[in-house]
């Protein structure tokens, strides 16, 4: 008797394992697959092609020897700090949007807020480029006419960093002191169209009496703030933090066309991706590059799960 | 209705604060629009405000036009039948695991969802040699296998919840009318998932036309170049005329502002019922 046969008791229940089969064949050609040569090839020395040399464990020992590689964790650090200052102007705009009297204007708002979703993400990412170019930026233009530029030369002179001079446009992708604040400047005010949207529909389920109750107890902004919106929407700024923390540190696109595959100037903007990136098609080190990968993509799993651990996703 | 004065005039705070994050963070697309219709003598001489309405470069845009267009076909091809494709097979897979118990079901489903969690920060070096073995560089069919295969456990995850939601009553009519599983998609699950299919197609094309990293690393000829790849060659060159590059990339936004227009109310739903459930 054929074991397929005996499996599938009658023709109904073997034929619906035809429905999974594309789904399983495309994770497991193209992404446990991927998965599985990684981890096998970062015992390897191995250029890309044909030929390979099992090293055994030698790629692992040259990452725990690999200064670049551990202080990119420091930068990508920074970012992911960053990253929870640039959530407050989104909260902030939702919870003023929330608190209008008028639902016409909402419904504006709302729709303003939306209108950078429809752009690239690159395309804002390269206007941005073009703000923070030296000569012709208009972030530079701007500090200029503004005074700013001369308070931060005055600064400069008094603590004597020796980044911003009178005479020079402010580099901000050139200068290595200044790699990562251009970093995290970019995109000022970070309202993301996606988390005001999130945050609002948290707000939108508090009821009109507990507002009442607010006012008569004498509650002001601030209190109603922190006692009635905020703990509503800690669920959703918790799931947008989380997010953009695992996005955060596995990303290096951002990096790769701000600065490019070196981590611009000084390598200041290198991040673990980038360097793993850089490792592949710079160097051609594809067994190194997945070494690095393996050990980038444990330190995210880790983190994911004490993330899970410490900040419980209710509901 | 009349407000209290004093709350009428809290709001025009609000009014204030809102308008001030907004504008800011829409400045960026003031300056893409009025700086592609400048020359970069212009553009020197007055940043700030857009020309006067005899001197437009408008042959910017036609530039951009010739530039952009062939690199737009070839990503609407990439996301369109990436999107489709994936959707595809996760209602079918939903189907499936909606429909079906075991032992070997629980160890596939498993791996959709680990596969939700996993990193895939590693996987770019080794799928790289590997669409190279498969003769898949430098091809368009990459793209879409492996976007079909990065949105597909997310897709499946958030269908299969879905299908198991239509009432077994309906399946049960389907069988006893002699409906094959396939008529019993076509039929009761596609027509009931219409509006979720609809988000999370939204989701997922736009995933896939905003990829550039991918695109970046396989394509070699400019005939094959996603819209993303061509605008970092093109912001790449050593000379730039700003106005040009500005109005390729305002083409660039061009079908995702279309596609927004016809979908606003799907993707917004789609986010906020998204969102809630976690």
């Amino acid at each position: 008797m054929n074991g397929a046969l005996t499996f599938c008791r009658s023709r109904g229940r073997c034929a619906i394992w035809l429905f999974v089969l594309p789904s399983l064949a495309l994770i497991v050609g193209f992404a446990y697959g991927p998965a599985a040569s990684a981890i096998y090839h970062s015992f390897f020395d191995w250029q890309g092609g044909e030929s390979k040399r099992f090293i055994g464990l030698e790629n692992f020992r040259r990452v725990w020897n690999d200064g670049v590689f551990w202080s990119s964790f420091v930068t990508i650090g920074i970012l992911v700090v960053a990253n929870i200052i640039k959530l407050i102007p989104s909260v902030a705009l939702a919870v003023l949007i929330h608190r209008l009297r008028s639902d016409r204007w909402q419904y504006w708002y709302r729709v303003l807020v939306v209108i950078p979703m429809v752009v690239p993400g690159l395309v804002v990412l390269f206007v941005w480029k073009f703000f923070l170019d030296p000569n012709i930026g208009p972030v530079n233009q701007l500090l200029d006419v503004s005074g700013i530029k001369s308070l931060l030369v005055h600064v400069d002179s008094w603590c004597g960093w020796g980044v911003f001079r009178e005479d020079l446009p402010i580099g901000w992708l050139s200068q290595p002191a200044l790699v990562i604040p251009a970093l995290i400047l970019w995109g000022l005010p970070w309202i993301s169209s996606i988390g005001v949207l999130i945050y609002l529909a948290g707000l939108s389920s508090i009821g009109q009496e507990v507002y009442e109750a607010a006012e008569i107890d004498g509650a002001g902004g601030w209190t109603r703030f922190w006692r009635i919106e905020l703990p509503l929407i800690l669920t959703q700024i918790r799931l947008t933090l989380v997010l953009l923390i695992i996005g955060t540190l596995q990303g290096f696109g951002l990096q790769l066309l701000l600065l490019n595959d070196t981590g611009g100037p000084g390598g200041r903007g290198m991040v673990p991706g980038l360097w793993m990136y850089n490792r592949a098609y710079a160097a051609g080190e594809f067994g190194y590059a997945c070494a690095l990968g393996l050990v980038l993509f444990v330190v995210i799993l880790a983190l994911t799960w004490v993330n899970n651990r410490l900040v419980r996703v209710d509901r | 209705m009349s407000l209290p004065a004093d709350i009428r005039r809290l709001d025009s705070g609000k009014h204030l604060v809102i308008l001030l994050l907004l504008g800011a963070q829409l400045f960026p697309f003031y300056m893409l629009l009025q700086t592609s219709v400048k020359d970069n003598h212009q553009f020197l001489a007055s940043p700030w405000t857009p020309p006067l309405p005899g001197k437009w470069h408008t042959e910017n845009f036609s530039y951009a036009l010739k530039l952009v267009l062939p690199y737009v076909a070839n990503t609407l091809f990439v996301a369109l039948v990436g999107t489709l494709g994936s959707l595809a097979a996760a209602l079918a897979g939903a189907y499936f695991f909606a429909r079906h118990r075991g032992v070997l079901h629980r160890v596939c489903w498993a791996a959709f969802v680990l596969l939700l969690m996993m990193p895939t920060v590693m996987n770019i070096v080794p799928l790289f040699a590997q669409l190279r073995d498969m003769g898949l560089l430098n091809s368009l069919w990459a793209l879409i296998l492996v976007g079909m295969a990065g949105t597909q456990a997310f897709n499946l995850y958030v269908l299969r919840a879905f299908v198991e939601e239509i009432p077994r009553d309906l399946f049960d009519a389907a069988q006893i009318d002699g409906a094959s599983h396939l008529a019993q998609i076509l039929h009761v699950v596609l027509p009931m998932s219409l509006p979720i299919l609809g988000t999370l197609g939204i989701v997922t094309f736009l995933g896939l036309w905003n990829d550039f990293l991918l695109p970046l690393l396989i394509t070699r000829d400019a005939e094959k170049f996603t819209v993303g790849v061509g605008l970092v060659y093109l912001e790449g060159e050593y000379v730039k005329e700003w106005g040009r590059i500005m109005a390729a990339f305002l083409v660039a936004s061009v079908p995702m502002v279309v596609l927004f227009l016809f979908t606003m109310k799907w993707f917004v739903r789609g986010i906020a019922s998204g969102a809630i459930k976690g």
